[in-house]
């Protein structure tokens, strides 16, 4: 069971949720092992396809003219981008693990990482959309994917933690506050950033 | 003793409220989806005047802030000072009155707003003779509210009731003070203030009615409603009271975070600023309560669909207390001001918390009221995602709309020219306003649902009478 | 008296429960506005911003009727792109006979501060009436009852500048008397467009720098 089950989750996680929410619930695989053996290669898909569409197409925002990044700095954001999402993943693991013992859940660090990525990954996979860097595609696809993402939190955290339905729903539903105060947070220090002259130009 | 009249709770009234409620959220969100349709397609006002962009949305706002709102705070306000103080409502007669007076001021008001009588001061468009109107009701409503707790027969004074006592104290001197004004018609009167200080007047009371009122008001909702769903006591008393204060202080100098880079001195936007930051912490100090509170009473989630809407809330509500310091900031306000990412930073204060609780509030209430389990549980579940889904779906539309906004205004080139023309950019937005008008169907979608299971609960049914349970000794007030 | 026992007090007592938060939640107001409002530059109309004509105020008051400023902000922040978009940033100055002040929130069109002078009168009609006539991408209302009802029916303009006058506008009895005789024939747009027009004209950048 365990020797397979980085490959499972790899790939039955995305027609099978509810069943490898089972199978990790049977198993307490190393935080190390998680993050290397499937996290890291859902962590690279994001910033690998912003990458190629931002270098061969450059982001549209909207309007006209698309916007053209030098390829040094667009290595720089698409590493940054990488980074942001590592720390995204781990720290809202970490998180998650923290508020286990409220909501009497389990509290290895490998299952919450592992599912903390199951719940990401069909957002991983549909950043397949970045090829195509506009930013009206992007948000058309990554909406309807991300509302499928917290269902599955919704649906994983009883299963996978091992927690009564109605605690896992509270549960979820402060990960879901922390995730909406992550992603603000994210949107709010690149604009500060931006108008402090880091990345294109801005007249301010 | 007999059950007349006097010595049960005074529950029709409340009942009465929440019908209007109901009612205003379903007129003011069908007022909103219009209008998000008009920006997309801007014919469909048909060369009417009162369909016209610019005089419908002060009524969609209005019908929010002041018909939905109000109505359910008037509400829930009876109905728990009664609760909390072991008493029946001082003087029912004046909140009948209350009721109906606030009503008829919001429906005429909101039709004045379509004739075009409008001061054009946010959230306080309405022209003198309604907001006369509005403050004699008001007071009214304080003279109920502080005349029950006056004449209570428990000592203490419950937290709840702090919060909706500062909801009508702060927001009856906000009203005043910024809308004083020489009138010249009946329609038609000019501010006191002018330029960059009426600029600074407005802020204090828009901030502060979305503070006391849209914040405040419903806190007063939290900390009644959530022990009462849980069963257990508030999390941390110590908390509640340091929150409280704490509270009440720093909201109110906020208020110049919204005329960042505008022609009003320095010092009172640097103000505006670092207080709006530090009012993070008594927002968070609630929300950890609330959660802390709930999070030890997860068995009630079972039988109880309404305390899913009041968790949600509280994850919006952590959003949204955020995501305002945040844009108060000045170098992410250069960006967010003036666009579409203000619009979704209100709503998911308005939708994610303001609605959400105020639903999960009605799905408590009206059940117990009526004596009859709630009509469907199951629609009840179904409106629990349709909401969820709308409001994810909504800010995340215009946080794409604003920044895309924000940034694309402010972008050029290497010479320093401008890289968009503003119209290129506006007829870029189309898409997330459609994204918007979906999510706003959705949302409204959920609320008629809402609407009729709980119709199909109260229908034919007159309120439960209930008496006051005795106080205990201890806590009794010395007569 | 440590501080849970004195807060005891106040939540046993409405009365002093009511005069705590009155006076907690006034402090931040009374700092913020008191010395604002009592700070003479803000009131101070730079070298040549006037009051609003009888004609210019009827304007202003449709504008603001029909709920403009939903859409249209009346603010350059004194920000590189925003001066090369829309003209010299906006002065407090300018603002002094602006009752109330009408700077917005929201940018759904662009940013009219400066809108006077840019285009011609008759671009504004066409514009107001049918604005896809003119910008094709517009989303902006049509405003034809505007071409069709007469300006001297739109409010009583005397008691309008009277008013005003009260509020220390300094208008004279003849221009108040000749009010009346200057809206005769106009419709409401053309009093519109005389506002437009107005808009950021009272700003000369030469002048205010040499102070």
């Amino acid at each position: 069971m365990s020797s397979n089950i980085y490959t499972n989750l790899l790939f039955k996680s995305l027609y099978n949720p509810v069943d490898s929410f089972r199978d990790l619930s049977q198993v307490d695989p190393a935080p190390l092992q998680i993050l290397l053996r499937y996290s890291i290669w859902l962590l690279l898909l994001p910033p690998f396809f912003a990458w190629i569409g931002a270098s061969n197409f450059g982001w549209r925002l909207g309007a006209e003219e698309p916007l053209r990044l030098p390829a040094d700095a667009l290595l720089v954001i698409s590493i940054g981008y990488l980074l942001v999402l590592l720390f995204g993943l781990v720290s809202t693991a970490f998180i998650s693990r923290w508020m286990a013992s409220t909501y009497g859940a389990n509290k290895s660090l490998g299952r919450h990482l592992a599912l903390v990525t199951m719940v990401g990954q069909p957002l991983a996979v549909a950043s397949i959309a970045h090829l195509f860097p506009d930013v009206l595609v992007n948000v058309l696809v990554l909406i309807p994917t991300m509302i499928w993402s917290m269902y599955l939190l919704y649906k994983g955290i009883p299963i996978a933690l091992e927690t009564p339905p109605e605690r896992g729903m509270l549960m979820a539903s402060s990960l879901v506050g922390w995730l909406l105060v992550a992603a603000v947070s994210l949107l709010g220090i690149s604009m500060a950033l931006w108008a402090l002259g880091v990345g294109p130009l801005l007249g301010v | 003793m007999t059950m007349t009249e006097n010595t049960i709770y005074q529950d029709r009234v409340t009942l009465r409220l929440i019908q209007f409620a109901v009612v205003w959220a379903v007129v003011a969100m069908t007022a909103g989806v219009y209008l998000a349709a008009e920006l997309i397609w801007p014919t469909i006002d048909f060369g009417q005047f009162w369909l016209s962009f610019g005089r419908l949305r002060p009524l969609h706002t209005n019908g929010i802030v002041f018909g939905f709102g109000v109505s359910a705070l008037m509400a829930t306000a009876f109905y728990s000072v009664q609760r909390t103080s072991h008493v029946t409502l001082f003087s029912p007669r004046l909140a009948w009155f209350c009721c109906y007076a606030w009503q008829l001021t919001v429906l005429l008001g909101g039709l004045s707003l379509l004739a075009g009588w409008n001061t054009t001061k946010e959230y306080a468009e309405l022209e003198w003779p309604f907001d006369i109107a509005i403050a004699v009701v008001w007071i009214c409503f304080a003279v109920v509210f502080f005349g029950t707790i006056a004449t209570r027969k428990i000592r203490p004074i419950y937290i709840s009731n702090w919060f909706y006592g500062a909801l009508i104290i702060v927001i009856a001197m906000l009203h005043i003070v910024n809308n004083l004004a020489l009138p010249v018609s009946l329609n038609k009167s000019y501010s006191l203030y002018a330029g960059a200080q009426d600029a600074v007047v407005q802020w204090w009371y828009g901030h502060n009615a979305v503070g006391f009122l849209l914040t405040g008001g419903f806190l007063g909702m939290v900390y009644y409603f959530l022990p009462k769903h849980a069963g257990r006591p508030i999390w941390s008393y110590r908390l509640s009271v340091v929150a409280f204060w704490a509270f009440v202080y720093s909201y109110i100098w906020a208020g110049p975070h919204h005329l960042h880079y505008n022609s009003i001195p320095e010092w009172v936007q640097s103000l505006g600023m670092v207080m709006s930051i530090v009012l993070l912490a008594p927002s968070w100090a609630t929300l950890i309560n609330g959660v802390m509170t709930v999070s030890t009473a997860w068995e009630k989630l079972r039988t109880d669909p309404a305390l899913k809407f009041i968790v949600l809330s509280l994850a919006f509500y952590g959003l949204a207390t955020f995501e305002g310091p945040m844009m108060a900031i000045r170098s992410v306000n250069v960006v967010s001001h003036f666009t579409d990412w203000t619009i979704g930073h209100v709503h998911s204060g308005a939708l994610g918390w303001n609605a959400m609780i105020t639903y999960g509030t009605f799905y408590f209430m009206v059940p117990r009221l009526v004596g009859r389990e709630l009509y469907s549980t199951r629609l009840a579940n179904i409106h629990f995602w349709m909401a969820l889904a709308g409001t994810m779906l909504y800010i995340i539309a215009m946080w794409a709309a604003g920044v895309s906004q924000g940034l694309l205004w402010l972008s050029v080139d290497q010479l320093g020219e401008l890289s968009f023309d503003f119209k290129d950019i506006m007829s870029s937005m189309t898409p997330y306003y459609l994204l918007r008008l979906v999510a706003g169907l959705v949302f409204l979608g959920g609320t008629v649902l809402m609407a009729y299971n709980l119709f199909m609960t109260m229908k034919g049914r007159e309120p439960v009478a209930v008496t006051p349970p005795p106080v205990a000794p201890a806590f009794g007030v010395a007569s | 008296m440590n501080g849970l026992s004195l807060h005891r007090k106040i939540e046993e007592n409405t009365g002093l429960l009511i005069f705590g938060i009155l006076v907690v939640s006034a402090i931040g107001g009374l700092v913020q506005l008191v010395p604002v409002l009592n700070q003479d530059s803000l009131e101070e109309p730079t070298s040549n911003t006037r009051p609003y004509s009888a004609v210019e105020l009827t304007g202003r008051d449709i504008y603001m009727r029909e709920g403009c400023s939903v859409c249209h902000s009346q603010q350059i922040r004194p920000l590189i792109a925003e001066v090369e978009r829309y003209g010299p940033y906006s002065r407090a100055g300018e603002f002094v006979y602006d009752r109330p002040f009408m700077w917005g929130s929201k940018r759904t069109g662009p940013d009219l501060h400066r809108i006077g002078g840019k285009y011609s009168d008759d671009w504004h009609r066409l514009h107001l009436l049918d604005p896809r006539a003119v910008v094709a991408e517009s989303i902006m209302p049509a405003y034809p009852w505007l071409g069709e009802r007469e300006a001297s029916e739109a409010g009583n303009i005397t008691a309008k500048m009277r008013g005003l006058r009260r509020l220390g506008h300094p208008y004279t009895d003849e221009e108040i008397a000749a009010a009346e005789a200057d809206l005769e024939g106009l419709k409401e747009i053309d009093t519109l467009i005389a506002y437009l027009q107005l808009l950021g004209t009272n700003f000369n950048e030469e002048e205010e720098t040499n102070e």
